[in-house]
């Protein structure tokens, strides 16, 4: 809630709805430079927020302003935006290079800056050797990359990426990943939206949550995490030999919601209210020697627990 | 357990036209389920299109169950179930009709095809849907198709070519389920190409990695599993420099990786207990312990500087 | 008590010979194709014209009917090659019509959804994907040219007696092989153009294209070069040329049976040589 909001991505109560569907109801955020992911199911507005973003659709109800810019001057609110959608297609008989260029040259580029930047992309995403071939002889993940070229190449401050690692192989994603944070570290937004969860947790620095077209939760995990202790009491596995009488020290504790017991009976699953004080607690009895620990695991503080928790396996569309 | 392999390369070649995409694989595969990895332009979906006859190699053939892949083909694809990677299915059908059609291709009577495409159906999970047609499913019910057409038939080796893919997270953690389900229960082989080394390190005990056409690795993730034990990997709140300082002056190895996770080998001699001791007096919490995750992920790495490896 | 789980199982039972497999498309296939009321319903117009043949060959035999005739007016429609001829071509252009509406979505909307390669991983050839398609638009094909003309022809040895059934035997030749050769010609080419053109209009618009422009370019050419061989690709012409000749009439054009068959066989080889190279399981496409 600083300033007028000039380095944010700002919905207020924004609603959008095709006809009578539903794409978004009442949303309010403020996004901040870094790698922001949507996560949820499919048809639960992730895509209808990213085409708010970028000013492709208005909103049916409230204001939308990305860095200070609304979409009603869409010229100046195109340039500052680049999309990579979901869908693979392109147009027809062009190669790589030509693909950039042109979009380039739509950008008003002259010819020798659009030549530049373009090479620059395509040595970011690295697709430089492949880029004099057409793009209908791609391989999947070489269609990918120059999507993310396609965004990337006209420098825009906001970079909004629906499922951008899809396809690639476990080396491109790495360094995909790695040219993202470049771009957040260089105060780009970037706003990613993906279903691999653990990736989430290893790259976000702010998650949002979507189900149904309402936002459930947004923030860091950690914190989103330990607001929800309450009701979802944290859960760790802690594996040991003896877990009988670990379980019974654990229970002297009130912050001890549930302990269930392993089918291996070789560990434990403590629920507990507060993990910090848990933390704590299994640090000193292992001191004491009370308790021989063979792996301390929290079994979820991480994106894909809270899914479950906040959305499930039925908040999708279908 | 099965020692007969599975699939056998003998010296395979493909090219396409002037290029060489797969060169000269040799080896025999005979894991229950066996993970494909490897870079995009590796050769992975040629090498799967290639042993189901789809393309004629170059020199050099393959076996699946000792059917020769050139000249005994019909008998390979008898026992093989395959689940494509892109969109695949007929327009105009339910998935009843569809996955019965299909399973009737594969030589099944018509009604035993009726009575396998529900079973089938209702093992994936496509309840009532499955009396809509096809084009109006999402793409989750898509995929859950194309797995029920895959196995109806039940074949004896499974090709699951990127099952996840676009699969959002409860309908990954199904389909996953599901492929370690068929796995142990199903009496079968099975091959996963993927790009996401969690599927395949979920669901495989054995990885195949490809690179430019050639095997780079391969290796068995059961018996690196088990040699890790003493490799750790924690989280902790508070100095993790110091802690991990106190952690080399035990003589382990120690290192922080990103910002969160402190990696750590144990030397002989060393406990856990040594190690809260040590986060007790550094006033460190350690919130996590355990043997290190990510080795697939360390092996595909490896494999992907090294270059060169053999079967 | 017992609880039951359900869980994956493989398959012990028997299977279904591997040669009536490509039946199982024919079979597949009908049931879509009788979904359309449209189609039905030209179907049964199809049979319209086999109907009043019938009624033509049936009357002369009927006193009652004669009698109400003048008498100059009986023995009008004498049933000879020519009456075959009329009745081929016919049910000749129907077969036509009838092709372009069931043809264009055979193959094309396997290839648009990538169906291919779901076929190909069993224990099926190309060669019985095509002949499984095919056997859709031969049925349907004989089911309003040869087979009719058979009956029509068995109708009238019927009333005629023996005599006219061995004089005139020589016509279910004509009646049999005119009819297969046209329609492995309308068969050969409604695939080949189902196989490379995606929209099932332009399919359709195509075969008629092949006919009417071909038509029109075969003529361009025999006018602009003085040679009747612009001809041989008028497929209105070669057949009728090929059923003048097995109708023992005179033959409308210049050319020669025998010019006909192997123009027409080519087209047939031709068409083969297209699906070949569409009805694929993996494409590979050049960079």
């Amino acid at each position: 809630m600083n300033g007028n909001g000039a380095d944010k991505i700002v919905f207020e109560d924004v609603s959008k709805f095709y006809g009578e569907v539903l794409g978004v109801n009442r949303v309010q955020l403020s996004i901040p430079p870094g790698i922001t992911t949507l996560v949820g199911p499919n048809g639960s507005g992730k895509t209808t927020l990213m085409n708010l973003m970028t000013g492709l659709v208005q909103p049916s109800r409230g204001r939308v302003s990305v860095l200070g810019i609304s979409p009603n001057e869409p010229e100046r609110m195109f340039r500052q935006a680049g999309y990579c959608t979901q869908f693979d297609s392109f147009p027809k008989g062009l190669t790589g290079y030509q693909f950039l260029y042109l979009f380039l040259r739509l950008h008003a580029k002259g010819r020798t800056e659009a030549e530049q930047l373009t090479w620059k992309a395509l040595e970011r995403v690295g697709m430089v050797e492949a880029a004099h071939r057409r793009i209908a002889a791609y391989s999947k993940g070489m269609r990918q990359r120059v999507k993310l070229a396609q965004a990337i190449c006209h420098e825009p401050p906001v970079l909004v990426l629906d499922e951008p690692l899809n396809g690639l192989d476990p080396m491109a994603r790495a360094e995909t990943i790695a040219l993202f944070r470049t771009l957040a570290s260089e105060g780009s937004h970037v706003i990613i939206s993906s279903h691999i969860l653990h990736e989430v947790d290893r790259i976000s620095d702010c998650v949002i949550l979507l189900t149904n077209g309402y936002v459930v939760a947004e923030g860091q995990i950690q914190a989103v995490r330990g607001e929800m202790q309450h009701e979802h009491p944290m859960q760790v596995l802690v594996r040991c030999s003896n877990p009988g009488v670990l379980a019974a020290r654990l229970f002297e504790h009130d912050h001890v919601a549930e302990i269930k017991m392993h089918k291996d009976r070789q560990g434990l699953l403590v629920a507990t209210r507060d993990g910090e004080r848990f933390y704590d607690l299994l640090n000193q009895l292992v001191l004491e020697g009370a308790v021989d620990v063979e792996s301390v695991a929290p079994a979820d503080d991480d994106v894909h627990s809270v899914y479950e928790y906040l959305i499930g396996s039925d908040g999708g569309a279908a | 357990m099965d020692v007969k392999p599975v699939i056998e390369l003998a010296g395979l070649e493909v090219r396409f036209g002037e290029r060489t995409i797969l060169n000269n694989l040799c080896g025999s595969l005979s894991g229950r389920a066996i993970g494909l990895l490897g870079p995009n332009g590796a050769g992975k979906s040629t090498l799967i299109n290639t042993l189901m006859g789809f393309y004629p190699p170059h020199k050099g053939t393959a076996r699946i169950f000792g059917y020769d892949i050139r000249t005994q083909i019909r008998q390979v694809r008898n026992r093989i179930g395959y689940m494509p990677e892109n969109e695949s299915f007929i327009s105009g059908m339910n998935a009843v009709s569809f996955v019965r059609f299909m399973a009737e291709l594969a030589g099944l009577p018509r009604e035993a095809a009726l009575e396998r495409a529900h079973e089938a159906l209702f093992y994936v999970g496509l309840g009532e849907a499955r009396y809509r047609k096809l084009e109006e499913y999402s793409l989750g019910m898509k995929q859950l198709a194309k797995l029920a057409q895959a196995i109806a038939h039940g074949p004896k080796l499974l090709i699951l070519d990127e099952p996840t893919n676009g699969l959002d997270p409860p309908a990954r953690q199904r389909m996953i389920r599901l492929i370690r389900d068929v796995r142990e229960r199903g009496n079968l082989h099975l091959i996963l190409c993927s790009h996401l080394l969690r599927d395949v390190e979920e669901c495989c005990e054995e990885v195949l990695i490809l690179k430019q056409g050639r095997i780079v690795e391969y290796c068995n993730l059961e018996e690196e599993r088990r040699s890790n034990r003493r490799f750790l990997e924690m989280e902790a709140d508070g100095d993790k420099e110091a802690f991990a300082e106190g952690v080399r002056k035990l003589g382990c190895e120690c290192a922080l990786a990103g910002e969160r996770r402190i990696k750590t080998v144990l030397s002989e001699g060393v406990e856990i207990r040594d190690l809260y001791r040590l986060a007790a007096e550094r006033g460190v919490r350690i919130r996590r312990l355990n043997y290190k995750r990510d080795s697939l992920e360390d092996i595909f790495l490896k494999a992907m500087e090294n270059g060169h490896g053999s079967l | 008590m017992a609880v039951y789980k359900r869980t994956y199982q493989g398959y012990e039972g028997r299977l279904t010979p591997g040669w009536s497999r490509f039946l199982i498309i024919t079979r597949y296939a009908y049931e879509r194709v009788f979904d359309s009321k449209f189609l039905l319903t030209f179907l049964v117009s199809c049979l319209v014209w086999p109907a009043i043949c019938a009624a033509i060959i049936y009357f002369p035999h009927n006193s009652g009917a004669m009698a109400l005739l003048h008498p100059s007016a009986r023995n009008l429609i004498p049933i000879n090659g020519n009456f075959f001829l009329r009745f081929m071509v016919w049910q000749g252009s129907l077969a036509f019509l009838l092709t372009a509406f069931v043809s264009p979505g055979l193959i094309s909307s396997d290839l648009r959804n990538n169906a291919l390669p779901l076929y190909f991983c069993r224990p099926f050839s190309r060669a019985e994907y095509v002949l499984g398609k095919m056997a859709v638009l031969v049925i349907l094909l004989s089911a309003i040219t040869w087979i009719p003309g058979l009956l029509l022809f068995g109708l009238e040895a019927v009333l005629e007696g023996s005599a006219w059934f061995w004089d005139n035997l020589w016509m279910t030749k004509g009646i049999f092989l005119g009819s297969w050769i046209w329609i492995l010609v309308l068969s050969l080419l409604g695939l080949a153009l189902s196989a490379w053109v995606r929209w099932k209009l332009a399919a359709a618009a195509l075969l008629f294209a092949v006919f009417f422009v071909a038509a029109g370019f075969g003529q361009a050419i025999n006018n602009i070069l003085h040679t009747d061989y612009g001809k041989l690709i008028n497929l209105v012409e070669l057949i009728g040329t090929i059923w003048a000749g097995l109708f023992r009439t005179t033959p409308v054009s210049g050319l020669t049976e025998f010019d006909a068959w192997e123009a027409l066989l080519g087209i047939c080889a031709f068409c083969l040589y297209l699906l070949a190279r569409k009805v694929k399981a993996y494409e590979v496409v050049r960079s």
